[in-house]
């Protein structure tokens, strides 16, 4: 036990580079349009090896089902909230389940493992 | 002095009550962090692997969750290079994902409980709080020849997907 308490310390104390999305629940809503739902999801960047996030919505095999936002890959700079409204037609919400953000890595000149970080939301 | 408790508890008594309301939510959510990014050491010519022993570095990722039963935590070792110089032997990869450390008790049960699917493992997180898992990774270039020269890069993949 304190052995792992120490280790959990010991890994607080790195620099902490993290990709957050919230709601884990959304829920869509109208858009002002008939015939199509809006929803938004909020994202946080504080990796600063990430300029760009990619949105998808997915069904539940994970098959990607068209919508609409601004953009598809959108910019989010280091340290920065964005918001993201998204549309679907009405008749693709039911097979919609989940909402997602991955990572976009940018390349450099070292042998090393990167990170993507994927994080979806449920349409329950 | 009596007539003035009179008039205080008087004006006091007609004073409307103001009561504030701290209203509050607590809201579902998963951070993924980069806590030490990973780093391939290459013990010999034809290897290239995170361990520690042959300057490699293991990467550990950090969940943070703020709801239990919330999330599935999915990480997922290399299995290809995302980048490298021309290759023409193929690569073999092996890994692993396991759970590091943990912030609270309940999760030390994770790595017993947690599934895999081919270099996919998936945590239910069940316990709100932080947990860390890291992923090895090792790569040996076909019939033990020597890797051409460069940058080598290889993803892992964390995910945390809403149950």
């Amino acid at each position: 036990m304190r052995s792992s308490v120490a280790l959990c310390l010991l890994l607080f104390n790195y620099a902490v580079h993290s990709h957050e999305q919230t709601p884990t629940y959304p829920k869509w809503t109208v858009s002002g349009v008939s015939e199509v739902k809006k929803t938004q999801i909020r994202l946080w960047n504080s990796r600063p090896d990430i300029e760009y996030y990619e949105i998808g919505v997915f069904d539940g095999d994970w098959q990607p089902i068209p919508f609409v936002t601004a953009y598809k890959i959108l910019p989010v700079k280091y340290l920065q909230e964005v918001k993201v409204d998204i549309y679907i037609k009405k008749s693709n919400i039911e097979e919609a389940r989940y909402v997602c953000s991955l990572s976009k890595l940018r390349s450099n000149n070292e042998s090393q493992t990167l990170l993507v970080t994927r994080i979806c939301s449920k349409f329950k | 002095m009596k007539k003035l408790l009179i008039a205080l508890s008087l004006i006091l008594s007609a004073t409307p009550i103001m009561a504030a309301d701290i209203d509050g939510t607590v809201e579902s959510r998963c951070t993924v962090a980069t806590t030490v990014d990973g780093k391939y050491g290459n013990p010999n010519a034809y290897t290239l692997t995170t361990d520690p022993a042959s300057s490699g570095q293991v990467p550990v990722i950090r969940f943070d969750t703020t709801l239990a039963n919330a999330y599935y935590a999915q990480v997922t070792y290399p299995t290809s290079f995302s980048s490298s110089p021309s290759l023409a032997d193929n690569v073999t990869w092996t890994g692993a994902v396991t759970l590091k450390a943990h912030g609270e008790s309940g999760m030390s049960g994770y790595q017993a409980a947690s599934t895999t699917t081919g270099a996919m493992r998936q945590y239910g997180l069940s316990v709100a709080g932080s947990v860390w898992f890291q992923s090895t990774s090792v790569a040996v270039y076909g019939g033990n020849r020597a890797f051409p020269g460069g940058a080598y890069k290889a993803v892992v993949l964390a995910e945390c997907v809403a149950q």
